[in-house]
């Protein structure tokens, strides 16, 4: 069995002769909530309806459960639930009829768990898709998606358009599917905060390159941001190298390095800095950093190995 | 396959009951003919108001064809299918199926009185006994084509371009017929456009993004 559920190898993608995704390399193992984060337009979308087989790559290839995602059979697709942005479902069905006509598709159908999703969500099913509010619509979709007990799951910023209860209550699903055994789910979003609380993996893609791809908490360790005192006026260049941003003001640098070590300590030191502070930061403060334009971060250092 | 299919005859519905009506009309004509007693006036009649239910339902054949494709495209039908355990190409043969089907519900029941009625509809010469089938095979290899045709425009997101590309290419499909009338050669010409079309049809779908 493939130890990796989802496997992008040197993903290229064109629109209109600009390059969106450029030569991207994902590997999401079983059993992993991964967070894929990027600024909107930044290519999160097209790399997930490139795994779905929804659309093409200029080059390279996606494999979902060891399958080519341009060629994933009936019994493949049984196994992946899918929640797409915007929530793409067929407006004009009633919401039972939407429901019977997945439940009629699909290989695999927990009817139990999908009437305690109903329920929690409060769905009217005599309402066609069209007349739902876009909480709702979303909640339609992911009810779908679970229902199927699927062994990978796809979200492509989901929880846009809930409130923030449906939103603690989404996560708490996607916790409890996850607990059940080899579950995978690769999840795109924009709140960062949900990212944070549920991912325990975390890729950012910024100007068509994965310029993050490691455990949260290995990314957490390795960014660090730090406010230096020097006795004079701060150097312009500190000579240490994966500088993710750098900002001065009179003798106070703030500095943001990727990779921080004993090293680059030692470097800092011998510019005899009057105080060095560590300044804590979260997964969007580094988010931030990592997707500014124009940064001279090295992808090299943080991508695991 | 047969969810496909019933979920694409559900969306199509009125064009099926349309088929539906339209046959029957045809078969109460066929009928009259059959037990008329002046044949020649029967014969009249049957021409006058076949010609138009024959007319309408090709064009209603190549609109099914355009209605398909067209509220596919634009409302993402494939596009949530796909998500599903449903490939492109199971979502397609659902599609054409169902459109044969639609068709069929027009000529089976013509077929089918024509061969029991065939004694009652003999023509006066005898060269003339199959014109009846004739008329059946290039009526539907034509209906076939048009249908074709509207799959074939449809799949696109403007609004003018499937219904005057689509009007166009039956209307010459339909003239071709006129001049050329009821020979083999008309039908061997249909099948291999139908065949051609198909072949476009399905490399237009797989190879589009949805």
């Amino acid at each position: 069995m493939d130890d990796y559920v989802i496997r992008i190898e040197n993903l290229v993608k064109f629109f209109d002769g600009r390059c969106v995704l450029d030569g991207i390399n994902l590997n999401v193992p079983r059993g992993c909530i991964y967070g894929l984060l990027g600024r909107n337009g930044i290519g999160k979308t097209t790399i997930i309806r490139i795994l779905l087989g929804l659309d093409f790559p200029t080059r390279g290839q996606t494999f979902l459960l060891g399958n080519n995602s341009q060629n994933l059979a009936s019994k493949v697709r049984g196994r992946i639930g899918c929640v797409s942005e915007g929530h793409n479902l067929i407006q004009s069905y009633k919401v039972s009829r939407l429901i019977k006509l997945c439940k009629d598709l699909s290989l695999h159908w927990n009817d139990e768990f999908f009437g305690r999703l109903i329920e929690t969500f409060r769905l009217p099913l005599d309402r066609k898709v069209m007349e739902l509010s876009m909480g709702m619509r979303a909640q339609l979709n992911l009810a779908l998606a679970m229902a199927i007990e699927p062994e990978l799951l796809i979200l492509d910023d989901p929880t846009l358009g809930l409130d923030t209860v449906a939103r603690r209550q989404f996560l708490e699903l996607a916790i409890e599917l996850i607990q059940e055994q080899e579950r995978t789910i690769l999840f795109s979003s924009h709140i960062l905060s949900d990212v944070e609380r549920v991912a325990d993996r975390i890729g950012i893609l910024a100007a068509g390159k994965l310029v993050v791809d490691c455990t949260q908490e290995e990314l957490k360790n390795r960014v660090k941001k730090l406010r230096v005192i020097f006795p004079e006026a701060a150097p312009a260049n500190l000579y240490i190298t994966e500088i993710i941003n750098q900002q001065i003001s009179g003798r106070e640098m703030v500095l943001t390095v990727a990779n921080w070590n004993a090293e680059k300590k030692a470097i800092l030191e011998t510019f005899k800095p009057s105080s060095c502070d560590e300044i804590p930061m979260t997964l969007e403060d580094i988010f931030i950093e990592c997707t500014k334009p124009n940064q001279e971060m090295k992808q090299a250092g943080m991508q695991e190995t | 396959m047969l969810t496909l299919i019933k979920r694409e005859i559900y969306d199509h519905i009125a064009y099926f009951i349309g088929a539906l009506v339209f046959s029957l009309m045809t078969l109460a004509i066929l009928v009259f003919a059959a037990y008329s007693i002046d044949s020649q006036e029967a014969n009249a009649i049957c021409i006058i108001v076949a010609i138009p239910i024959i007319t309408v339902f090709v064009f209603g054949a190549a609109g099914m064809g355009v209605s398909q494709m067209y509220f596919d495209r634009n409302k993402k039908i494939s596009a949530f299918l796909s998500t599903l355990p449903v490939t492109r190409n199971k979502i397609l043969i659902a599609r054409i199926s169902a459109g044969i089907l639609a068709i069929s519900i027009f000529f089976l029941p013509l077929i089918i009185t024509t061969w029991i009625l065939h004694p009652l509809l003999a023509l006066p010469v005898p060269i003339l006994d199959n014109v009846f089938y004739d008329i059946y095979i290039v009526g539907l290899l034509m209906v076939v084509a048009c249908y074709c045709i509207g799959l074939q425009t449809g799949w696109t997101t403007s609004r003018i371009l499937p219904s005057l590309g689509g009007f166009l290419l039956t209307c010459i499909l339909v003239t071709i017929i006129i001049v050329k009338g009821l020979s083999i050669q008309i039908s061997l010409l249909l099948i291999i456009f139908i065949i051609a079309s198909i072949i476009r049809v399905r490399q237009k779908f797989m190879s589009t993004s949805f």
